[in-house]
């Protein structure tokens, strides 16, 4: 049985188990659109909320996700499952829900609003989506309940909106790419550049990717006193 | 007779001695266990052979479960270790499925990991859930199945694949009477069929014929062989 066959397996499941708490999903479903209205007056601002609110969404599925599989995961680490399987499956799944839900307020985005760059718009939405999907895992990883993920992950996106994302420390933020990629899209190469923020998400999703990873490896290792003959 | 744990003699896996024959397939060694201030297991051994079962018994809070955990390497101990000859499946006493998923899924999902395809894996999955009384639904989520019904699925997929020791933590809870007089038919056949299983247990009545007990209750601490 190829290690393929036991990722895109949990790929499956991750992705039923999803799609069918439809409630929970039409909620996080509703933050960036919520977030989008809040400041739809102001283009620039609305798209940047609304992508805003998308990390926000797609990092608290991934949380949930995340703490929901902690039963379950020992159990098919026992039998048969290596932790990447289950690591790489569980991500799979959600960063292919993620690209869908930011498919959707591309085109509403694409739709409702006049942008200088939609194309820049359509790739920040795809690159908060794959920073968000491992920053959720991890945070999953790290806390004790979905609570206090979900506390954390709210001072995290609140940080985002608050501090000047022209300061050095902002960069420390996991979503500075997304405000600076919706700045080049709007206002133009004058107020903000597509390089750097591209670096900067594609640094932060393979550094979340690995620091989850690991953890997870950690969590699910063979512990030191067994011994298989 | 009557070993006390802490002198209980060491056998490697594998070995057949003394007049027993069979290979030991499980085999824990000197496990201790503290949480906090209170330790809950002191100098622990516990070895199964093919075809044999045991019961870990004892009082609330006696450490029954976390030696099974500790067995299937799902926790650590403090000292000790734990040899294991094949392949493990676990039966915890929580319910430890996925809700949003059918009985089915459960099935190819934990398949997958013990490298049956997804129809066999099905199949494998029904004919254990029939020896346990169980129909399964196509559509039911896991979060609407009764508790016992769980509980089945629970140990279906522990036995899922066909592991050489089964460890199963107080398996039967929420079974009714018929279900957990199947249950106990099942555990026979897998001891036929040469499986060592261990079930953690707080009702050992004469139904439940075992081939050893180790009783955890702090009073005793000690592993008896009927």
């Amino acid at each position: 049985m190829s290690p393929t066959f036991r990722t895109l397996r949990m790929a499956q499941a991750t992705l039923r188990e999803l799609t069918r708490r439809r409630g929970v999903l039409g909620l996080l479903l509703l933050v960036p659109l919520v977030f989008y209205l809040g400041r739809h007056d102001e283009p620039g601002q609305a798209i940047r909320f609304a992508s805003l609110g998308l990390g926000f969404a797609v990092s608290a599925a991934a949380l949930f996700s995340s703490v929901g599989g902690r039963e379950i995961e020992p159990r098919l680490a026992l039998g048969g499952f290596r932790p990447r399987h289950l690591h790489l499956g569980r991500s799979l799944a959600l960063v292919g829900a993620g690209l869908a839900v930011s498919a959707l307020y591309a085109l509403l985005i694409a739709l409702d609003q006049d942008v200088r760059h939609l194309g820049a718009v359509v790739l920040e939405l795809a690159l908060t989506t794959l920073v968000a999907v491992p920053l959720g895992l991890l945070l999953g990883l790290a806390v004790p309940r979905d609570m206090e993920g979900t506390l954390l992950l709210i001072s995290v996106i609140g940080a985002q909106m608050v501090m000047d994302p022209a300061k050095d420390s902002a960069r420390a933020l996991p979503f500075w790419s997304t405000r600076e990629i919706i700045t080049y899209a709007v206002d133009g190469a004058g107020a903000g550049s597509l390089a750097p923020g591209v670096a900067h998400a594609a640094v932060t999703a393979a550094l979340l990717m690995a620091a989850s990873c690991a953890v997870q490896a950690v969590r699910l290792r063979r512990r030191a006193h067994m011994q298989f003959g | 007779m009557v070993y006390p744990a802490s002198t209980r003699p060491a056998q490697g896996l594998g070995e057949t001695p003394g007049d027993d024959g069979a290979p030991v397939l499980l085999h824990a060694q000197g496990i201790v266990k503290s949480y906090r201030r209170r330790r809950v297991l002191n100098g622990v051994d516990l070895t199964v052979r093919s075809g044999e079962v045991a019961a870990i018994v004892g009082s609330n809070g006696a450490g029954k479960s976390t030696m099974l955990k500790i067995c299937a390497g799902l926790a650590s101990p403090d000292r000790g270790r734990v040899s294991v000859r094949g392949r493990l499946g676990y039966c915890p006493q929580d319910v430890g499925v996925l809700d949003f998923l059918t009985p089915g899924e459960h099935f190819t999902l934990f398949g997958a990991g013990r490298g049956l395809r997804p129809a066999a894996a099905s199949r494998r999955g029904r004919e254990l859930a029939r020896t346990l009384d169980w129909s399964v639904g196509r559509r039911t989520l896991a979060k609407d199945l009764s508790g016992g019904t769980r509980q089945k699925l629970n140990v279906v997929l522990a036995a899922l694949g066909d592991p050489d020791v089964l460890l199963l933590d107080e398996p039967y809870q929420g079974f009714d009477r018929g279900s957990y007089l199947d249950f106990w038919k099942n555990v026979w056949d897998w001891r036929e069929e040469g499986k060592a299983v261990v079930v953690v247990t707080h009702m050992l009545s004469r139904l439940d014929r075992v081939d050893q007990v180790l009783d955890l209750s702090p009073r005793t601490g000690t592993e008896a062989t009927l």
